[in-house]
């Protein structure tokens, strides 16, 4: 057992050197980094405040659209607050104001002067959002009387970014251009079918950003409805109430407690974090496999495998291996696990309006069993494959020849990530069931439907059946990596090790 | 011609290192080694000899229990497997290979804390041995930065960090330029000198010759010869090399006589071309009866060498194309 160790620790003293062991510590937690922060930052950042221009000649519906825009950006100001005041309220912080309450009572400021006497003194000061769109004013020289095409022409150049207008004496660039026509009233399409005008004209070269064509399409169609309904001699009053009305419609989730069947975030979370889990095992069950196949071949083409076995017996040649390099693959899943963490706790304590999502996930990982199965399944994983890798690496003398053989594992192995998806969809169901049973993927399988409590036949039976597995496959492997690994020449037959397994 | 007596180890006192009896390893329906036996005294420089394919390496597997022999037995250190002493025995593969990527020192102390060196004694070890051999400036660079023969000293160097009581070098020569040979040597012989037990294969005779106490021919596995140098240049027929001008007819009549053959002819010289020509002398015949003959008979002689079989002439002897098996026991 000591020559196993020693045999353990130079590999994993060697492999922790490597290149790639590093890269892999910092790739995946780099990737998991930017995965949470991207979006962000893409969000906060990626997409600076878009300027418009609003020239409405029918003096119809000019200030709903302000109004809606002013609003939209009202519930962000109000969501960053709720979420400034729930993470260093302290003490007075009482019932959070619903939208309407906050824009009612004053906004920002009121809400900001009601808070400050009772804010936790590490608070920093309230960083009111930025606004995704901004009016501005109307670049001096455009007459706004202008018939709509010479109007427009006017524009573009601003709109293409040739000319710059001004906002509180700094240049800026023009994003957008609304340009209400003056017979927009008659403009209106009342059946389907006619020819279809051109109506309200929406100026931009970007068109992925359709936010703000949306919001000016539905605050206008209702304020024209709204008058349609004033125009039929419906109360307004009325016509606002009916404009409430709705049914909502709720998820909820048979599995669930009675009472608390309703599906939230988390649960959404909660059916894909698996998923995420089968990456993570994949991925480091696939680079250690890698590392401990090229790590075999090296000895064995070196010939320094002779040496080797004039100290330890190939039994403790092979254990100090699988030792060695299982705890490599933990090393670099312990980190990526630990950066995962750090991640979600530092978004969820920090930064305004990410906690939304990422407490979720946090409080998924840690109350759910997914971590202590994502254990169990990667060090089964790995002696599986690992068995597989030893005996293929034992018989071949180069590199080159065992990458042909490892196509057919790497092959093996697609199935788990080619059915990622499926699974999570119908995680009890024949095929994620059938799958389970095959030892080779039931670490993958089994990892995909933790979430979906499986029958505990499918969870203790297919475990014992990996160990068994496992078991076997490291004793044939002993047998094949003995005779094996003194060999030279051709690789032998498949009949030739099934003779080896008999000595 | 008369055989060549070939004598048996004689038994030496205390426990031998190495004890191979009967030893035969069948691969499928090969016999690469084919009942071999011998002894290994104490303290002894052992040469292993034989041509590609002998069963050289074979034999050294087996004695290292990296494989198991087909039959017989061998006791290593007084034990009956070596993995039991494993760490009181060194060797170098015939095949050279080290770790890339690791550094000089850090093989040569890995392999020493396989042998149950402490970390740090292999540590200190491989400084001192990477200092005392030259190699000083390469201890904390990466193997693959050595040159071939230098590879082949830290190889060297790491199987016998452990100061083993028995060395086991396969082909310990090969690849390496004339110093680097003699630096080999020098090793081998300083620890033959702190009556450390070395067992080496090698092709090239004059190592053997050189270096070794014993040898054991081996060919087709199956002994051919084991004993002393010149107990094994004893196995070739004594010669005599003599040149003149002289007609030597008379010579091949002597008793002591088994051949005379002519050799090319040497110097020119102020009369002209002188013959030479090779005796060989019948088993244990004096060469001075040669020198008297011709005395007697007035063959002038220019000169009349006697010379010894090199090991290389025993060698092509006993395992050439026309090799005879001698009696092995």
């Amino acid at each position: 057992m000591r020559f196993a160790l020693l045999v353990a620790w130079r590999e994993y003293a060697e492999n922790a050197k490597t290149k790639g062991f590093w890269l892999g510590i910092l790739l995946v937690p780099v990737i998991i980094f930017f995965s949470v922060q991207v979006p962000l930052w893409l969000e906060m950042k990626g997409t600076p405040t878009r300027y418009f221009v609003l020239v409405d000649q029918s003096g119809l519906v000019g200030p709903v659209i302000t109004a809606r825009v002013e609003r939209d950006y009202q519930r962000e100001v109000w969501r960053a607050l709720k979420e400034y005041a729930r993470k260093y309220g302290g003490s007075n912080t009482g019932e959070a104001p619903s939208l309407d309450q906050f824009i009612n009572q004053g906004g920002q400021d009121a809400w900001l002067a009601e808070l400050t006497p009772g804010l936790r003194p590490d608070a920093p000061p309230f960083k009111a959002p930025r606004r995704a769109f901004e009016l501005v004013a109307l670049p001096s020289g455009v007459n706004p009387e202008a018939q709509l095409p010479a109007l427009a022409q006017e524009l573009k150049p601003y709109l293409r970014g040739e000319s710059h207008t001004e906002l509180h004496g700094q240049d800026i660039a023009l994003n957008v251009a609304i340009l209400v026509p003056r017979d927009l009233a008659k403009q209106i399409v009342r059946s389907p079918g006619a020819t279809t005008p051109t109506g309200i004209e929406y100026w931009s070269d970007n068109l992925a950003d359709s936010r703000l064509r949306e919001a000016v399409e539905e605050t206008v169609n209702t304020e024209i409805r709204r008058r349609e309904y004033l125009a039929r001699g419906l109360d307004a009053a009325a016509v606002r109430a009916v404009e409430q009305t709705h049914v909502p419609v709720s998820s909820l989730n048979p599995r669930k407690e009675s009472g608390r069947e309703a599906v939230g975030a988390a649960d959404i979370i909660k059916q894909w974090a698996p998923s995420a889990f089968v990456y993570l095992l994949w991925v480091a069950i696939f680079a250690i496999a890698q590392m401990l196949l090229s790590n075999i071949i090296e000895e064995k083409s070196n010939r320094i495998i002779e040496v080797l076995l004039s100290s330890v017996t190939p039994g403790e040649l092979m254990l100090g291996k699988l030792l060695g390099i299982a705890a490599v693959g933990l090393t670099m899943v312990g980190a990526w696990i630990l950066t995962l963490f750090a991640v979600l706790g530092w978004k969820t304590a920090g930064a305004v309006g990410t906690a939304v999502v990422t407490g979720p996930i946090l409080d998924v990982l840690q109350s759910s069993r997914l971590l202590p199965m994502f254990g169990v399944y990667f060090v089964l994983g790995y002696l599986l494959y690992a068995a597989c890798i030893l005996a293929l690496g034992s018989v071949c003398n180069t590199l080159k020849e065992a990458q042909s053989y490892m196509a057919v594992i790497t092959m093996i192995m697609m199935v788990p990530l080619l059915t990622l998806t499926f699974i999570p969809k119908d995680p009890n169901g024949l095929l994620a069931r059938v799958l389970s049973w095959i030892p080779l993927y039931t670490p993958f399988i089994m990892m995909n439907r933790a979430m979906a409590d499986p029958p505990w036949i499918d969870l203790i039976g297919t475990l014992l059946l990996l160990l068994a597995a496992v078991a076997g496959a490291l004793w044939m492997a002993g047998k094949v990596f003995r005779i094996g690994i003194l060999r030279t020449g051709q690789p032998p037959k498949l009949l030739e090790m099934l003779r080896w397994l008999r000595r | 011609m008369a055989g060549p007596q070939l004598v048996n180890a004689k038994a030496t006192t205390g426990a031998a290192p190495l004890e191979v009896r009967g030893v035969t390893k069948l691969f499928g329906g090969f016999r690469a080694v084919d009942d071999v036996s011998f002894q290994l005294p104490a303290g002894a420089i052992y040469g292993f000899l034989g041509p590609n394919g002998a069963g050289k390496t074979t034999t050294i597997r087996m004695i290292l229990e990296i494989i198991k022999p087909t039959s017989g037995s061998i006791t290593v250190l007084g034990a009956s497997s070596a993995l039991q002493v494993r760490q009181r025995i060194g060797y170098l593969p015939e095949e050279k290979g080290l770790y890339k990527k690791m550094k000089n020192w850090a093989v040569i102390a890995y392999f020493a804390t396989l042998k149950g060196l402490s970390r740090a004694a292999a540590k200190r070890r491989a400084f001192e041995l990477l200092e005392r051999y030259g190699l000083k400036d390469f201890a904390t660079k990466p193997t693959e930065a050595l040159s071939k023969g230098m590879g082949q000293k830290v190889q060297m160097l790491a199987s016998i960090a452990h100061d083993p009581e028995f060395v086991i070098l396969d082909e310990p020569f090969s690849g390496l330029d004339p110093v680097n040979q003699q630096v080999m040597e020098d090793i081998i012989r300083d620890m033959a000198g702190r009556g450390r037990t070395i067992l080496f294969s090698t092709h090239v005779m004059q190592h053997a010759e050189r270096l070794c106490d014993r040898i054991l021919l081996l060919a087709k596995g199956r002994k051919i010869f084991d004993g002393t140098v010149a107990e094994a240049q004893r196995t070739l027929p004594r010669r005599v090399r003599i040149e003149t001008a002289d007609n030597i007819a008379p010579l091949t009549e002597l008793p002591e006589v088994a051949a005379v053959r002519p050799l090319p002819p040497t110097s020119d010289d102020r009369e002209g071309p002188v013959a030479a020509w090779e005796v060989e002398l019948r088993g244990a015949a004096d060469p001075q009866a040669v020198l008297q003959a011709c005395f007697v008979r007035g063959i002038r002689l220019r000169s009349f060498n006697q010379s010894e079989p090199t090991l290389h002439e025993v060698f092509m002897r006993l395992v050439g194309p026309e090799a005879r098996e001698v009696a092995a026991r």
